[in-house]
């Protein structure tokens, strides 16, 4: 299947580029960091600030994620030569976004218990749940970040132009995902923000159905 | 391709500005001599005049963008793509007027220049989106710039209705859902919206005029480098 394929590619690239993890996870790492430091040393609502700290954290360390998943389809033809299959690009766009989403996922395995120490909050009763947030916000995140990502390819200043666009598009989902977070580790359940997931829900069906009507215009628009 | 600007055009530019000139005047002598000021808020009650037609007016200005933007797509007819940007240009022009009449009313109403309640978040949210537009606009010098930006258009019109529906789907929102105005009150704010729908109208028009040159220069100048004296004297 061609989804598969082209999400091991690209998994397969970014595990043999040690320097890049590395610089991942250590800027994450940085801004949890830097975040617990500006809201302490005494935390008023330590749920509140850990979870805004953790999906802060995430979302600016993923644009570093998909600036690579950009740079791979440029590095020695791999996109040209991915068109060139003539494979459905829907189907590269679903793989795109699923190597991102694991990406991501690595990411927040490793942020989520440095925020729950640096904050004291969190227990293993609420971790699934907050497994499940991150599932839904981070498939949203990649499903509009690769969309943008694949638009702003060949761009001048990329980078900068996915954060202007990218960011405010993904507000919805982050106050959702902070949102929810935050209810969980402070109540034990989502009841009083419920609303949230259905935003969060709304928001990841919308970015991957958008793409299956403009990936492909985006791909020639962008060669 | 045949870019000739027709010649009823600039007449109709200029009825439309003229017309827009005397809306515009006459809304603004209704808003001052014919509205009675409003008991509560005073003076500052007649910004909603100014405001409600600017926000009206942004929403209508991106959806243009967004259809002109699928009709690029659709017949990569490179008006379609001129009509896209400039409404898109004219709608971050009445969204900045919102963006600065509301913290004037929000100062007097709310207490407060800023709060996050969600049409003030999610009105922000498409602020910074639609400048978003522009400067990736911008930055493309590439034969792709049309595609992209269209494709820009259409993705980013799925914020209007949210925008639209937030004071009904969130709850905390300061801002009235449903606004009954009666009276002279009522035909004032019709002015004001009929007189700022000429005043688009007519500054759309005047935009496209200036993206209908721009393509006709383009056109010359690479008639110019295909002739066999172009080419010689390139050589």
């Amino acid at each position: 299947m061609t989804f598969l394929s082209v999400m091991r590619k690209d998994l397969r690239l970014h595990a043999r580029d040690a320097r890049f993890l590395a610089t991942l996870l250590l800027f994450s790492a940085s801004l949890v960091l830097i975040l617990s430091v500006a809201f302490g040393p005494i935390f008023k609502d330590p749920t509140r600030e850990a979870s805004a700290t953790l999906w802060a954290a995430l979302f600016f360390a993923g644009v570093l994620g998909l600036t690579r998943s950009l740079d791979l389809e440029g590095e020695s033809g791999g996109g040209d030569a991915l068109r060139l299959t003539g494979a459905d690009p829907y189907s590269l766009y679903l793989g795109k976004t699923a190597a991102n989403f694991l990406l991501l996922s690595g990411v927040f395995v490793l942020v989520l218990p440095i925020a729950s120490i640096f904050f004291d909050v969190g227990n293993l009763e609420v971790l699934p749940g907050v497994l499940g947030v991150a599932a839904l916000g981070l498939i949203g995140y990649a499903a509009w970040g690769t969309l943008f990502a694949a638009l702003a390819r060949g761009l001048k200043a990329r980078e900068l132009l996915l954060s202007v666009l990218l960011f405010p598009s993904l507000v919805p989902l982050w106050i959702g995902a902070v949102k929810l977070t935050h209810s969980l580790w402070a109540e034990g359940t989502v009841e009083p923000v419920r609303d949230w997931i259905k935003v969060m829900a709304v928001a990841d069906i919308l970015g991957l159905a958008l793409a299956a009507f403009l990936y492909e215009l985006i791909q020639e628009a962008t060669e | 391709m045949n870019t000739a600007i027709p010649s009823w055009w600039r007449g109709v530019g200029a009825a439309l500005w003229a017309l827009a000139a005397i809306l515009l005047g006459a809304s603004l002598w209704a808003i001052w001599n014919y509205a009675p000021t409003e008991v509560q808020m005073g003076i500052v009650q007649k910004i909603v005049y100014v405001h409600v037609p600017s926000a009206t007016m942004t929403l209508c200005a991106f959806g243009l963008t967004f259809a002109a933007s699928i009709a690029y797509l659709t017949t990569k007819q490179w008006a379609w793509d001129a009509v896209a940007a400039a409404s898109c240009e004219l709608g971050m022009v009445f969204a900045t007027v919102v963006m600065v009449t509301g913290p004037l009313w929000a100062r007097s109403a709310w207490n407060t220049w800023w709060t996050w309640e969600p049409r003030l978040t999610t009105f922000l949210i498409l602020w910074i989106l639609y400048a978003g537009y522009h400067v990736v606009r911008s930055s493309i010098r590439s034969s792709s710039k049309r595609t992209v930006s269209s494709i820009l258009g259409i993705i980013l019109f799925v914020n209007l209705p949210v925008v639209w529906m937030s004071i009904q789907w969130w709850r905390g929102s300061l801002h009235p859902r449903n606004v009954t105005m009666t009276g002279e009150m009522r035909t004032t704010l019709l002015l004001s919206m009929g007189a700022w729908m000429v005043f688009f109208a007519a500054a759309l028009l005047t935009r496209l005029r200036l993206e209908w040159i721009r393509e006709d220069a383009l056109e010359r100048d690479l008639a110019g480098a295909r002739t066999p004296e172009a080419g010689r004297a390139g050589a």
